[in-house]
């Protein structure tokens, strides 16, 4: 009795509960077991060397790849579950979805749609709600990433880090709980990065829960309450980010460290 | 049906395979002249290439089959029903092979042709064993899709009064009354017809691949 | 052949009038319809459903290894016989929408296919999943990328209208085969014949360059 309401209370402070997550694709164990919990207003960023699974555990947290075990809870909300312990379907999975906002890699903008088109979409079309009202916090998200300008533009005529930042517009439209980063500058022309990071660096000032999967060490440094360090499908760090790159425990993530050349 | 029902079908299946073949063996080379003539952007010839295949490709096959049929005696040219439908399906198929290696051509990587050059290969030495090698692999699926293509056109010689399958299918249907089985064995030997032309495909493809592998 | 031989088209203009009309008509109402059924059939490829997976991709398929031709007799000559019964110009159209339905369905399912896959994924990761994901983002995609090779199956479907005269549909082809089989003009006939097809595919072309035209930066 005493033990579950401690763990009712647990539930309620975390925003995000990762909790014994496993997934493989055929014989390949790509996540054993992970589990962490983030609060509100944290930033965690995921480390480690590529085909650690740090994208699947991402795509895992908002059903994209669904575990072999494990939960996702968010907001104590149990991600593709009901309340009674079976699975949601498409209409109620799509609805726990738009709470979390994901930034990909590619962008993924949809081609078709012009800027604002792309920002008012989900909220429109999933979320169903008002269009005047939609249409004006678009213009404001729009404006925050500094791109009131394009409004109207496809996105087949803006630069690199110009769809990033729709992208990240996008999904903050949503207002999600949380955001979910996949290397949202790994696709980008160095020259193109810092626009980016500028606004994630913003959000992150402004108490937005985010989880971002990044090679930029220096600003997972500078932005992360914690840093969760992976290698092969396990946490094998996750702490503060002065003591992960300032004093690194494991051999692990020496290794990572001077691999990526971080002084 | 009877015995000669059958023969019919077999009669029918001759000729129709028999005139999407000799189209397709004219129509190979003739097309990649053409091909070469516009990849190679020749003056005029270029021009008049391209106008062969876009009014071609746009003319239907019962159109050009009796205006090769009717229309050349006007000339004192007078051809029989299977010669006249084989030019007529040598035309369609020189049309459409052309865009087949055109395509080909165009996403043939021209670095290496002027590398042969500079290796001081001539002109037919590097057509022979640069240019058409490669060419020819990229080349295969559309050659088969357009050999199905000209299969499933066969029907036309139909109108000059040639047996091909959908005719001899339609014929025993309009004797026996009933129109659907007839119908149902033409559109059985059809689906032979084009599983055979996939197996031929993916067999060249296997081949092809194998003696292109590197040691 | 010689001027005369013109002279006898410009006086037949009437019968030729009414065969162009008629290809006319059988091509934009099977060009749009197939199109329409195309899309309503493409969703039935990925059904969950085995069975609609599987009759769809069967139904597909075989229209694929038919000729057009045996398709109409099909229609005009065996419908009749399960006491359907459709006249010469009905038969041809529904032969037409049917056939080239099919078709179209599988270069939808084609374009599809070719969605980077990210792009869906984001869809579903923004909450948009069945109907809504297929009217707002597969849909706008599929068709601007399937374009070019609707375009293709338009000249197709000109060239199929051709057939429709075998089964007395009075269509430019049987209209020219009409006035030659009168005046001993066939070469004249059918190159004239021969030319309008060629214009009716050239102004495909020319929509069709247009719309992709507007699709091309819509697209990736």
């Amino acid at each position: 009795m005493n033990a579950s309401v401690q763990h009712e209370s647990k539930t309620h402070q975390a925003v995000l509960r990762v909790q014994g997550i496993s997934k493989s694709f055929g014989d390949n164990h790509v996540l054993k077991d992970i589990s962490f919990d983030m609060q509100k207003g944290e930033v965690v960023s995921l480390l480690g060397p590529s085909g650690c699974g740090k994208s699947t555990l991402l795509r895992c947290i908002n059903w994209l790849e669904i575990p072999d075990a494990g939960h996702i809870r968010l907001n104590s909300e149990r991600m593709g579950y009901a309340v009674n312990g079976t699975k949601v379907g498409d209409a109620q999975l799509s609805k726990m979805r738009s709470k979390i906002g994901m930034v990909f890699q590619h962008f993924a903008l949809w081609p078709h749609m012009t800027v604002l088109e792309n920002v008012m979409a989900s909220p429109l079309h999933v979320q169903k709600r008002n269009r005047k009202e939609v249409e004006q916090e678009a213009r404001a998200v729009l404006k925050r990433v500094g791109l009131e300008d394009k409004i109207n533009m496809l996105p087949s005529r803006l630069s690199g880090g110009q769809k990033q930042r729709v992208g990240i517009a996008r999904a903050l439209a949503m207002k999600p709980d949380i955001l979910l980063f996949d290397e949202p500058t790994s696709a980008l022309d160095p020259m193109l990065v810092g626009e980016v990071l500028e606004v994630m660096r913003d959000l992150a000032a402004e108490g937005s829960t985010m989880v971002i999967v990044t090679h930029e060490m220096k600003f997972a440094r500078q932005v992360s309450s914690r840093i969760i360090f992976m290698d092969s499908g396990h946490i094998i760090e996750n702490r503060s980010p002065e003591e992960f790159f300032d004093n690194p425990q494991t051999d692990k993530a020496k290794t990572f460290l001077h691999s990526v050349q971080y002084k | 049906m009877n015995f000669y029902d059958y023969l019919s079908f077999v009669y029918g299946a001759v000729s129709t395979i028999g005139v999407s073949f000799i189209a397709i063996i004219v129509g190979i080379p003739l097309g990649l002249g053409l091909a070469l003539l516009r990849w190679a952007k020749v003056p005029l010839l270029g021009k008049c290439a391209y106008v062969y295949v876009s009014l071609v490709r746009s003319c239907p096959a019962v159109t050009l089959i009796m205006l090769i049929y009717f229309g050349l005696p006007q000339f004192e040219i007078s051809l029989s029903p299977l010669v006249a439908a084989m030019i007529s399906f040598s035309i369609t198929a020189t049309a459409f092979n052309c865009e087949i290696w055109r395509s080909a051509l165009l996403s043939f990587d021209r670095s290496q042709y002027e590398a042969a050059q500079a290796f001081g290969m001539n002109r037919w030495i590097r057509f022979r064993y640069v240019l058409l090698p490669q060419v020819w692999r990229s080349s295969i699926p559309g050659l088969i899709n357009e050999m199905t293509l000209l299969v499933k056109n066969s029907p036309a010689i139909s109108v000059i009064g040639l047996l091909d399958i959908t005719r001899a299918a339609q014929r025993i249907g309009a004797r026996t009354y009933e129109p659907i089985p007839p119908l149902l064995v033409g559109f059985a030997i059809y689906i032979v017809i084009v599983m055979l032309l996939i197996k031929l495909q993916k067999h060249l493809e296997v081949r092809i691949r194998s003696a292109q592998e590197p040691l | 052949m010689n001027l005369s031989d013109f002279q006898i088209i410009y006086d037949e203009r009437d019968s030729v009038i009414t065969g162009i009309q008629t290809t006319l008509s059988l091509v934009l109402v099977s060009g749009l319809a197939s199109v329409l059924f195309g899309l309503i059939l493409t969703p039935l490829f990925f059904s969950k459903v085995g069975w609609v997976r599987g009759s769809i991709e069967w139904l597909c398929s075989a229209m694929r290894c038919s000729p057009f031709l045996l398709f109409v007799y099909v229609i005009y000559f065996g419908l009749p016989s399960y006491g359907i019964n459709f006249d010469k110009y009905t038969s041809g159209l529904v032969a037409m929408i049917v056939y080239h339905s099919a078709y179209m369905a599988i270069i939808f399912r084609s374009a599809w296919v070719d969605i980077p896959a990210e792009i869906l994924e984001a869809g579903t990761a923004y909450g948009f999943r069945g109907a809504t994901l297929i009217r707002r983002i597969i849909g706008p995609l599929l068709l601007m990328r399937a374009i070019p090779m609707v375009g293709n199956q338009w000249i197709q479907i000109v060239k199929d209208s051709a057939y429709l005269g075998i089964i007395s549909v009075f269509d430019i082809t049987a209209a020219f085969n009409s006035i030659q089989s009168i005046y001993f003009n066939p070469f004249v006939c059918f190159i004239v014949a021969g030319l309008l097809y060629w214009v009716f595919c050239l102004l495909i072309e020319l929509i069709v360059n247009l719309v992709a035209r507007y699709a091309r930066e819509r697209i990736a």
